[in-house]
């Protein structure tokens, strides 16, 4: 009965923002607006020996200027939303301006407010800071060497938690007859949404209400949180995101700002306004990755895989940020064994403190690290047996057959069939083929190679009991509410917060299939505390697989009601109805019918309702999946290297994904091709880099390159679909898969491009130069 | 940072070099962007200094100070400045040696800066210092052949 689901449908969302018709957070104009701006350490590391304001204050425009003191006992500390348990996870305080001390090159010192934007601007300077600057821990290795700067006094070596999960006998390395071993950074990132952080606060003194419109990928986890950290009823807290452009992850926390924004307008009763700079955003705003991880694999020479031992060495920043623990722990650490069936697998973590901006969740979040070292470590073996990487990796597979599969952490993985998107994306690219030329061109001189990823990834958020077992500080369930208006059109509110997914398009397909109506008949309520019941936010590509799944179920308790008042009305029961394209029908006598719309009417209406049943028509869903979901799938990357210069030409880049059912391919390929764009990002140019003084050296677009449409070659992406059985959809997470693939996928490439010269890995991002120097290398070696 | 540059200034000694270098009008005149100069002891002088560094523009308050004086061939500058677009902490030493052509002035001076200067500048600092000294030196060679003139 299937109409919408499954068709590229444009998406509903474009037309305003191409337009220009967008409201976004800078749009906000109040009567009264204030405008406040953060005066932030240019230290690493500093003692704050006293803060003059005096000039400042004397500045004409300006209304009030606050210092950590000011604020000391009068706004809570900023929490970390993840203890990961049984870690001895030492959660330093953060308070929302440094009070004595200065940890990050970005640390908020001052906030200052003033009647407009370029007099706060002007004004912040005038603010005269005193500091003592000390020594500063930069690097996490070096953080936890005896000795090292302590970023928290009494947290030793630097330590934050240590976490272990797995246990491989002893046997299992000594008897392996190869182990391959090597070091991979995953170098830190920064999100770099086109729009930065915003907060706009308003208080409503006569009720003591406080309305925040801010930045946030979870409007009610920003409501949770902050209504502890204001000391205001989450009641009286309403938090409403406007339309936003981007997250990343970069807006999962909820950070000192927008704290800070709420507290002043209350304080001042009037609205205040902040809009973060771009350098700000560079230096404030969450960074990602930043993991060493170094991996041991063992197995046989006929390329049997038995065991996988990992340690991560990850940067969390000066604190740990709302999600900061988990990632590189649960998130990393229980999918390292990818898609393969490794028997043994243990994972060891230690999350560092240092004087850096503090690392959150990035786009994949754990799991592109966890499959940038399966899928990299797996080349290197294939290698060292001299077998084809593509036979290691059909090789050891977790099998169709054993699905739900239990992997060596644990995890049980939802479904998948890895040869399905693995022999879709040979036959697009003829393998076979493909090698021949390669070794053709090799003889000519010409460096071709061809990268590799078969990665599964751990989506959708989740379970509740879970959540609480590893010590996420909230639930991962979601809600939606669909409502039907007498006339028939349908409001629908849903938990899940898009900021440019489409989640208005998607879900729209998911109704309207569900109801029989047109696209046209729904409209969507997303980003509003007040309006929306409850949600937890997007991110880990969870708003498909749990969000929709909530919007299929209240969808389907609608139908549920609307068909007893239809089969009241025909005098018939309900076994003897048919619902299709929004007409219940009497089975077999044809006419006798009933319009979703005059059922609409009728509910509303109440005139004529089965007895002891409430009017209206309106279905509302709480959905706690029983488990993640899995998505996976094949990339293909194909590059040539010119040897002269070390530049990296990206000539095929090849995408075939599982993750469940599609709802819009159209919608769920743009997913992918920004995942690839900003997986490639990573592996090609992007990095995030501090001095050892923990100076941000990357501050500007002109010191960190971001991937551009022109780097690329056309994106071949399609779908193959086995279906989740954990949610009505059986749809998987499509948002990271391009992401958490294409790391690996590029660099495997490179390397294979780059065997002749003996060269087994270069540091990311691949620079011509690090790729040059790298080609130089290995000619002097051989 | 590391930064070196080093300036031959012909037809001159180095003793009159390291007078030329010690007078204080002079230094007024040679510095870049200087704005005040006054010696707020022996030895320790305060300036204000207008520092335009790629994109970074800005007024700098700094603490210069002399120390190691070993005339006329070495002394050493502590410098600690601070302006909007950041903060510079510097330590030079100058070295001052005769050769045939005339004195040469050596200096070698580790740097680090803070905030702006170090997000956005750093790139270009290196290159804008040298840039910088260059000039320093040839109106310091200015200034010492108008004395030698006199």
């Amino acid at each position: 009965m299937t109409t919408v689901v499954g068709t590229s449908l444009k998406r509903k969302e474009d037309p305003k923002l191409l337009t220009g018709s967008g409201y976004f957070s800078d749009d906000i104009k109040l009567p009264g607006m204030l405008h406040a701006v953060i005066l932030r350490s240019p230290h690493a590391h500093a003692k704050i020996k006293n803060i003059n304001v005096d000039e400042a204050l004397q500045s004409p425009g300006v209304v009030k200027i606050y210092t950590g003191k000011d604020l000391e006992g009068k706004i809570g500390r900023i929490p970390s939303s993840w203890l990961v348990p049984d870690c001895n996870l030492k959660e330093a305080p953060q308070y929302p301006l440094a009070i004595d001390r200065v940890r990050y090159v970005g640390d908020g010192v001052a906030m200052l407010i003033a009647e407009d934007r370029y007099t706060a601007r002007d004004a912040l300077d005038l603010i005269d800071v005193e500091y003592e600057v000390l020594p500063p821990s930069v690097h996490q290795k070096k953080a936890m060497e005896e000795g090292a700067s302590l970023v928290h006094d009494d947290v030793d070596n630097n330590i934050a938690f240590h976490w272990k999960a797995g246990e491989i006998p002893e046997e299992i390395f000594h008897s392996a007859e190869v182990v391959v071993k090597e070091s991979f950074h995953v170098q830190r990132v920064a999100p770099s949404p086109m729009e930065t952080r915003a907060a706009v606060g308003q208080y409503h003194p006569a009720t003591g209400e406080l309305t925040l419109y801010c930045t946030s990928q979870n409007p009610h986890i920003h409501r949770m949180v902050l209504s502890g950290v204001l000391g205001i009823s989450e009641a009286k807290l309403q938090v409403i995101v406007p339309d936003m452009g981007g997250g990343f992850g970069g807006k999962i926390g909820v950070y000192p700002d927008e704290a800070l924004i709420g507290y002043a307008a209350r304080d001042l009763h009037q609205p205040v306004k902040w809009i973060e700079q771009r350098n700000e955003h560079f230096m404030a705003s969450n960074h990602g990755r930043d993991e060493i991880i170094e991996v041991e694999l063992a197995g046989n020479h006929d390329g049997k895989l038995t065991g996988i031992r990992v340690k991560n060495i990850a940067n969390m920043g000066a604190y740990l940020s709302t999600m900061g623990p988990g990632v590189p722990t649960i998130d990393f650490g229980l999918m390292i064994t990818g898609s393969y069936d490794i028997p043994h697998a243990s994972c060891e973590t230690f999350g560092v403190y240092t004087n850096t901006t503090p690392t959150d969740a990035y786009r994949g979040a754990g799991k592109p690290e966890a499959t940038y070292q399966i899928e990299r470590i797996i080349d290197l073996f294939a290698r060292e047996i001299g077998m084809d990487p593509l036979e290691l990796r059909k090789k050891n597979f977790a099998p169709k057959e054993a699905f739900p599969y239990t992997n060596a952490q644990g995890l049980v993985y939802d479904s998948g069939d890895y040869e399905k998107p693995l022999k879709k994306a040979l036959e697009i690219v003829d393998y076979e083929k493909l090698r021949k030329e390669q070794e053709e061109l090799r003889k000519e001189g010409k460096l071709i190679g061809i990268g590799l990823s078969t990665y599964v990834e751990l989506c959708g958020f989740g379970p509740s009991a879970v959540a609480g077992a590893i010590g996420f500080q909230g639930g991962v369930w979601e809600n939606s509410t669909v409502r039907v208006h007498p006339s028939g059109k349908v409001t629908v509110f849903a938990g899940t917060s898009p900021h440019g997914q489409g989640h208005a398009t998607t879900f729209g397909q998911v109704v309207s299939d569900k109801l029989g109506i047109p696209m046209d008949d729904i409209e969507f309520v997303f980003n509003d505390t007040k309006a929306v019941s409850m949600g937890w936010g997007t991110y880990g590509s969870r708003s498909t697989a749990v969000g929709g799944g909530a919007v299929s179920m209240a969808a389907d308790r609608v139908v549920d009601k609307a068909k007893k008042i239809a089969a009241h009305e025909l005098e018939v029961s309900t076994e003897d109805l048919e619902f299709e394209k929004g007409v219940f029908k009497v089975k077999g006598v044809p006419g006798r019918e009933r319009t979703f719309q005059e059922i609409a009417k009728a509910a509303n209406y109440a005139w004529n309702l089965p007895e002891g049943m409430e009017p209206s028509l309106e279905g509302q869903a709480f959905f706690d999946p029983e488990n993640f979901v899995y998505p996976f799938g094949t990339h293909i990357v194909i590059v040539e290297i010119d040897q002269d210069t070390g530049e990296i030409d990206l000539k095929r880049y090849i995408a075939v994904d599982d993750v469940g059912r599609v709802i819009n391919p159209l919608t769920a390929s743009g997913q992918v091709h920004g995942g690839i764009a900003q997986g490639v990002g990573q592996a090609m140019w992007e990095g995030v880099v501090y001095n050892d003084e923990g100076q941000l050296m990357s501050g500007t677009f002109m010191d960190y390159t971001m991937p551009k449409a022109r780097f690329f070659p056309e994106i071949e992406n399609s779908f193959t679909e086995t279906m989740s059985p954990v949610n009505p959809l059986g749809s998987k997470g499509v948002g990271e898969t391009g992401t958490t693939a294409s790391i690996p996928a590029v660099m495997n490439a490179v390397v294979d491009a780059l065997a002749p010269f003996g060269i087994t890995d270069i540091d990311m991002p691949l620079t011509p130069e690090k790729v040059w120097r790298a080609i130089q290398k290995g000619r002097e070696q051989a | 940072m590391k930064i070196e540059n080093s300036h031959t200034f012909k037809g001159i000694s180095v003793e009159m070099l390291w007078n030329t270098l010690q007078n204080k009008e002079v230094l007024r005149g040679a510095l870049p962007g200087c704005k005040s100069f006054e010696e707020v002891e022996e030895d320790v002088y305060d300036a204000e200094l207008g520092i335009n560094v790629g994109p970074v523009k800005g007024l700098f308050t700094a603490e210069v100070r002399q120390v190691e004086k070993r005339e006329p061939e070495f002394y050493k500058l502590i410098v600690h400045g601070k302006g909007k677009p950041g903060e510079i902490s510097a330590s030079a030493n100058m070295r001052l040696e005769d050769s045939e052509a005339g004195a040469i002035l050596t200096c070698s001076a580790d740097v680090s800066v803070t905030g702006m200067l170090a997000s956005v500048g750093q790139r270009v600092t290196g290159g804008v210092a040298k840039l910088l000294l260059g000039q320093f030196f040839k109106d310091i060679e200015k200034e010492a052949k108008k004395i030698v003139n006199l």
